[in-house]
């Protein structure tokens, strides 16, 4: 039995991209993982007693997120892990993939350049090229077709 | 005592038209002040009441809560990030203004330059009411709103100051420039040095009061303390009332609660409202017509000369942004709201009725400035929402509204069956027809959220948005309870603020969240 990593924070294609790891976790029987990395240096230098607040309140924000995630799961039969991670997004990605020995990861391309999505346009495809090449894992793109 | 009842029955007078004018304004989908004004002119021209708009009544009875109102809201931290162009725009913006607009005037309309700079410097304060409150209903960028309101904030001193000395170089017929420049330091630093003071001992009296009505108290105090004080001490009042709102309003409300929050943003919300209705009205009813028909040629070019500068201004600005910093200091699309939203309004106002009688074409000076005041409001406010919409800058998109026609709905059904609940429990309707309707309300409700996920499906950041607003409502609920268990003594003081502060931080760096998070998307796509 392998193991799927769904990376998501909620973003426009965060949805689509969970339906489609909760499907694959079904049709593969593997286990699911749902993966929510927060990068605390977006806003740039912040007074200690913020920066500390920042960092706990995107935790707190990820570990909702990925109730939300959890329990839709749940309603399709499929009973998920969940890891808040805090750091650079590709390099927290590629770590938790290697630690977890993950067979897949499954990550998504938003339909426009949403707010909430996690890499600009376009960038998702190379960045899954990039995470291939580095450790060995099947990596799959939810495209806003899907 | 009579007198005294003819005042009062023409105040109550006057709020009953503001509020008759903005209960139409809101039907007909009017812009408020600038319904306001015509209301002002349309009881002006057959009934010739006379309510005289004294510049003292303006600038020290409505002038403070209009200000401070707007300062108080501005975040300082945005600020900081947005300081460049607003001080740019309200410093030497403020001074070109006065200069062109003066130089273009005494060209054009043939009036003496010494006379057309003071009608300069009177009317280079923006006054950007009317469209900041279009922004707050259309949702436009914050980044947006906030430079056009803090260009507006430190403007209006800087105009009265500049405004002040080249009166006074007018009227006594000699001009130093050294002098007029160590003047304007003096009464524009004077005045910031009144409201840091001011405002940080208020602040800090907030922070250690914790009783609502005496912290609400304290802001009207240091509203229109902070304007007389730095009156007394011949320093700008405008400034001063402008630091004095910051301070308090980013410092002492850190440590206010929600509660005491809540009660001093009703009542400035109010008092601004009632400011900036009065103001308008009597801009309306100040305005002669007749008088304004007669210098149609001068007025003509004086709009001309507001206009052009307000465009050199903005577009060189942005201009000399984009060589100094490559993605400039805000996207290219703004630069039309910067320069179509320079409205003019209360100061102008206010500065021209304040020209002493012996001043060299006081009368044209006066049309001059009504003209221009009446043309940005009624060309410029009225077009500014289309021009908001064909630059995109709107940012509720239709699925947007549908979210929040469905959380109306669910908000609308909550409440019902919640009625229906108390009228059950009191044993006022039949337990038969309490579970019919309580089914019937059931289905509505699993009916709305069927659809509300559904739109969650297609438009997933609506659910992004959803969750940071609910997770905001539930600490500021936190929040709430923390007082009320410090307030019946559950907890102690010490515990208190430890807690509270802790929350406080959480709903700050929240909106850090949240703001860079939708910040980010609006501007790079702009850029």
């Amino acid at each position: 039995m392998g193991s799927i990593v769904c990376a998501t924070r909620g973003g426009e294609a965060g949805r689509r991209t969970q339906e489609r790891a909760i499907a694959l976790a079904k049709e593969r029987g593997d286990e699911l993982i749902f993966l929510c990395v927060f990068d605390p240096s977006f806003a740039g230098p912040l007074n200690p007693a913020l920066a500390g607040a920042v960092a706990q309140e995107q935790q707190w924000l990820g570990r909702a997120l990925m109730s939300v995630a959890q329990a839709r799961a749940r309603e399709q039969g499929v009973e998920a892990g969940a890891v808040v991670l805090s750091g650079t997004i590709l390099d927290c990605i590629e770590e938790y993939l290697c630690e977890s020995g993950a067979s897949t990861l499954v990550i998504g391309e938003a339909k426009i350049d949403s707010p909430l999505s996690t890499f600009r346009h376009g960038m998702v495809r190379s960045c899954a090229r990039h995470v291939e090449h580095n450790t060995s894992v099947e990596v799959v793109v939810v495209s806003p077709a899907e | 005592m009579t007198e005294f009842l003819t005042i009062e029955s023409i105040v109550v007078a006057l709020v009953l038209v503001t509020t008759l004018v903005a209960i139409g304004a809101r039907r007909l989908r009017l812009p408020y002040t600038v319904s306001l004004v015509v209301m002002g002119l349309l009881i002006a021209i057959p009934t010739s009441l006379q309510l005289e708009a004294t510049p003292e009544l303006i600038l020290a009875i409505f002038v403070p809560p209009l200000v401070f109102e707007a300062a108080f809201h501005l975040d300082l931290k945005q600020l900081r990030e947005n300081l460049v162009p607003i001080l740019f725009l309200a410093v030497p913006g403020v001074l070109l203004t006065t200069t062109m607009v003066g130089g273009m005037t005494a060209l054009g309309a043939g009036v003496a330059l010494g006379t057309a700079v003071v009608f300069g410097a009177l009317i280079a304060a923006t006054d950007p009411v009317a469209v900041v409150s279009l922004f707050r209903a259309l949702g436009v960028p914050r980044k947006l709103a906030l430079t056009v309101e803090g260009e507006s904030l430190f403007n209006d001193g800087t105009a009265i100051v500049i405004f002040r000395i080249a009166l006074a170089a007018v009227l006594t017929g000699t001009f130093d420039p050294l002098t007029g420049l160590l003047d304007f330091f003096r009464v524009s630093l004077g005045g910031i040095g009144v409201g840091l003071v001011l405002g940080w001992i208020t602040a800090q009296l907030v922070l250690r009061l914790h009783d609502r009505l005496i912290v609400t108290s304290l802001t009207t105090i240091l509203a229109f303390g902070s304007y007389l004080a730095a009156e007394q001490l011949h320093v700008s009042g405008v400034l001063s009332v402008v630091v004095a709102g910051l301070l308090v309003g980013n410092v002492g409300m850190g440590g206010a609660t929600p509660s005491t929050k809540l009660m001093i943003l009703n009542l400035w919300e109010f008092l601004a409202f009632l400011a900036n209705s009065m103001v308008f009205l009597l801009i309306g009813l100040n305005i002669d017509l007749t008088h304004l028909w007669e210098n149609l040629d001068v007025l003509a070019v004086a709009v001309v000369a507001v206009v052009a500068s307000r465009a050199i201004i903005v577009y060189g600005f942005s201009w000399l942004a984009r060589l100094w910093r490559k993605q400039g200091y805000f996207p290219p699309s703004w630069r039309h709201v910067f320069f179509w939203g320079g409205l003019r309004g209360a100061i102008s106002l206010a500065l021209a009725l304040s020209l002493p009688a012996a001043m060299p074409g006081r009368s044209e000076l006066q049309a001059m400035a009504f003209g221009v005041v009446l043309f940005t409001l009624l060309a410029q406010g009225t077009t500014i929402q289309f021009l908001l919409e064909r630059l995109g800058l709107t940012q509720r998109s239709p699925q947007w509204v549908a979210r929040e026609r469905r959380l109306g709905r669910l908000f609308a059904t909550q409440a019902g069956l919640r009625r229906l609940e108390q009228l059950h429990w009191d044993g006022l309707i039949p337990e038969e027809m309490w579970v019919g309707l309580k089914r019937g309300y059931a289905h509505d409700r699993k009916q709305i959220q069927e659809e509300m996920n559904a739109l969650f499906r297609e438009y997933a950041d609506l659910e992004g948005e959803m969750l940071f607003q609910a997770r905001r409502g539930a600490l500021q609920a936190e929040r709430g309870a923390l007082w009320d268990a410090r307030q019946r003594h559950l907890i102690s003081d010490p515990v208190y603020d430890e807690l509270a502060a802790e929350i406080d931080y959480r709903l700050e760096a929240l909106d850090l969240i949240y703001g860079t998070t939708y910040e980010r998307q609006s501007v790079e796509d702009e850029v």
